[in-house]
């Protein structure tokens, strides 16, 4: 659950960043944020992880209230949600299997349930086969996939993507939202930063825009009959087949 | 923390060691270098000391019994000046000998009617101090010693030394505590460079939701590290280069030499491994605490 209730945000600079946005995001939905650069997306996105605080108003995420959020507490806010960069941000002297597993440890997790999990969630984004491959040797959208592993790692409860396709070709682009569409489907929040309205326009989902500080347009979410009529061609099998994983036996999306 | 998640954060720390090990190579050779300075200057400190020490124990006090003194009240008062606190020896020295070495000094003189009951030499106690900056008050007892005739002693000479010795060890101790200072500076800015280096390391560690603590342990490891190797190569050094010195400046029993560096090895040991842990460790802590503060997650990095 993410709430904003007429949050501001200036900066020392006196940049304006956001003005008086109140959003209300439900557990489970999928949310485009879009916007021009400098609309104050990235702004957005910092103070859910309560990388920097509002001037005004209030920001709540998964039961935080980021106002009364002491220093301390801050990285366990931020074990209730994964991330996924633009850039990947991903160790390039540590294998793919480290770099998730790493996400872990930060938790203090045992090395059995590392040892467990990780094969796991990287069969989920199709790379378990790359597990001792370095991210050098890798493509943009499969460094992009061990991203999106790590951020998934933890089992958050939602998952906040900031342009996430914003390096990749375009076509690799709609592997990873159709990723970030099937983990959503399993019950995790998503909200997905993107400036690219073509790939929004594909996937029939709830769209907030952002300009000038200020939310000008919400969609409003979306009821699930008109997005399974609006949903593209393909499916959800085909999409997991795609990346080299079969669905078959996990009927329900429940993975 | 659990136990595995320490396991793996010392093992971070030997792994960034070894990723960073050129930058750990000059870490190690600054801070060898620094404990070499402060070690040389204490060995300097040790042996001006050990000069002080020996020209100490040529300041001697001699006091005189009562010429007429019985063979009782000799031994008395030989008793009593070993019962003084601050005297480390005394040598009794007979009346009979004392005239000897008076013949030895000036042969010339007839010595024929000094025999005997005629001895014109009294008894005598050489006495030598624990302490000599106690050095008037000790005098004034001894001097209080009714069985004493008289005290010979050279007070200038003892209060001259216990004043430069003073100002050694004020000006050694201020030497050291400087280098110490620039070795902490120096270490601190080799970690910084190498925690700039993994700045988005530490960030991506942030944003995944690491705490501090996460972050810094396996930097304390490494700085712990560092500290301990370099404390055992600059004793190493110092014990060789130190070792041959001495060879170097032993002419034979009679003259002194260098300070024995068996009495010393262990203040020099610890020194080093408390100075290089400890420069390690707060040279860490001091370099990582902008990036801690910094909140992690999308802030600056790239």
């Amino acid at each position: 659950m993410i709430e904003f209730k007429g949050v501001y945000k200036t900066y020392d600079s006196g940049i304006k960043a956001l003005k008086d946005v109140n959003i209300h995001i439900d557990k489970g939905e999928f949310v485009f944020i879009v916007g021009a650069s400098g609309a104050g997306k990235s702004t957005f996105l910092k103070l859910m992880m309560r990388e920097e605080v509002p001037s005004a108003g209030e920001v709540i995420i998964n039961d935080y209230k980021l106002s009364k959020l002491k220093r301390r507490q801050i990285p366990y806010l931020r074990r209730t949600m994964g991330i996924v960069f633009q850039d990947f941000r991903l160790i390039n002297h540590m294998t793919v299997y480290d770099n998730v597993a790493f996400a872990m440890r930060v938790t203090g997790a045992s090395n059995r349930d590392v040892r467990k999990r990780v094969p796991y969630i990287l069969g989920l984004v199709g790379l378990q086969n790359k597990a001792r491959s370095y991210p050098k040797e890798l493509s943009g959208g499969e460094q992009q996939r061990v991203g999106l592993a790590r951020a998934l790692v933890n089992n958050p409860s939602m998952i906040i993507a900031d342009e996430p396709t914003g390096n990749i070709d375009p076509e690799l682009s709609y592997e990873i939202v159709e990723l970030l569409t099937e983990i959503n489907r399993r019950g995790t929040t998503v909200v997905m930063v993107t400036h690219e309205h073509d790939l929004v326009r594909m996937f029939h989902r709830r769209v907030i825009e952002i300009s000038d500080g200020c939310v000008v347009s919400d969609t409003g979410v979306i009821p699930p009959e008109e997005e399974e009529s609006a949903a593209p061609s393909l499916t959800v099998d085909d999409v997991l087949s795609d990346i080299g994983m079969s669905h078959s036996g996990r009927e329900g999306g429940r993975l | 923390m659990r136990l595995g998640s320490l396991r793996y954060l010392i093992k971070e720390g030997f792994r960034n060691i070894w990723q960073n090990r050129f930058m750990a190579i000059a870490s190690v050779g600054v801070l060898v270098s620094c404990l070499l300075l402060t070690g040389g200057a204490y060995m300097v400190f040790v042996n001006i000391d050990h000069m002080f020490d020996w020209v100490y124990g040529q300041n001697v006090v001699v006091a005189f019994a009562q010429p007429d003194a019985t063979e009782e009240q000799t031994t008395a008062l030989f008793a009593k000046l070993e019962a003084l606190p601050n005297v480390e020896s005394v040598d009794f020295i007979s009346k009979e000998e004392s005239l000897e070495k008076y013949k030895d000094s000036i042969p010339e003189a007839t010595y024929e009617d000094m025999q005997g009951e005629n001895n014109p030499m009294p008894d005598s106690f050489v006495v030598t101090f624990d302490d000599l900056t106690q050095f008037d008050d000790t005098v004034a007892q001894i001097q209080q010693i009714p069985e004493v005739e008289d005290v010979s002693y050279n007070a200038d000479i003892a209060s001259t030394l216990t004043n430069v010795r003073h100002i050694i060890l004020v000006v050694g101790g201020w030497i050291i505590v400087m280098l110490l200072l620039v070795s902490l500076f120096i270490i601190a800015n080799t970690i910084k460079l190498t925690v700039y280096n993994r700045r988005l390391e530490i960030s991506i560690m942030k944003s995944v939701g690491a705490t501090n603590a996460f972050v810094r342990i396996p930097f304390i490891i490494e700085g712990m590290v560092l500290g301990l190797v370099s404390a055992g190569v600059a004793y190493g050094i110092l014990y060789f280069i130190y070792t041959k010195l001495s060879e170097m400046f032993h002419f034979g029993a009679m003259i002194r030499g260098l300070a024995d560096f068996g009495e010393v090895w262990w203040i020099v040991l610890v020194g080093f491994l408390a100075i290089g842990i400890l420069t390690g460790v707060t040279g860490s802590a001091i370099s990582m605490r902008k990036y801690l503060k910094e909140e992690g997650g999308t802030a600056g990095v790239l």
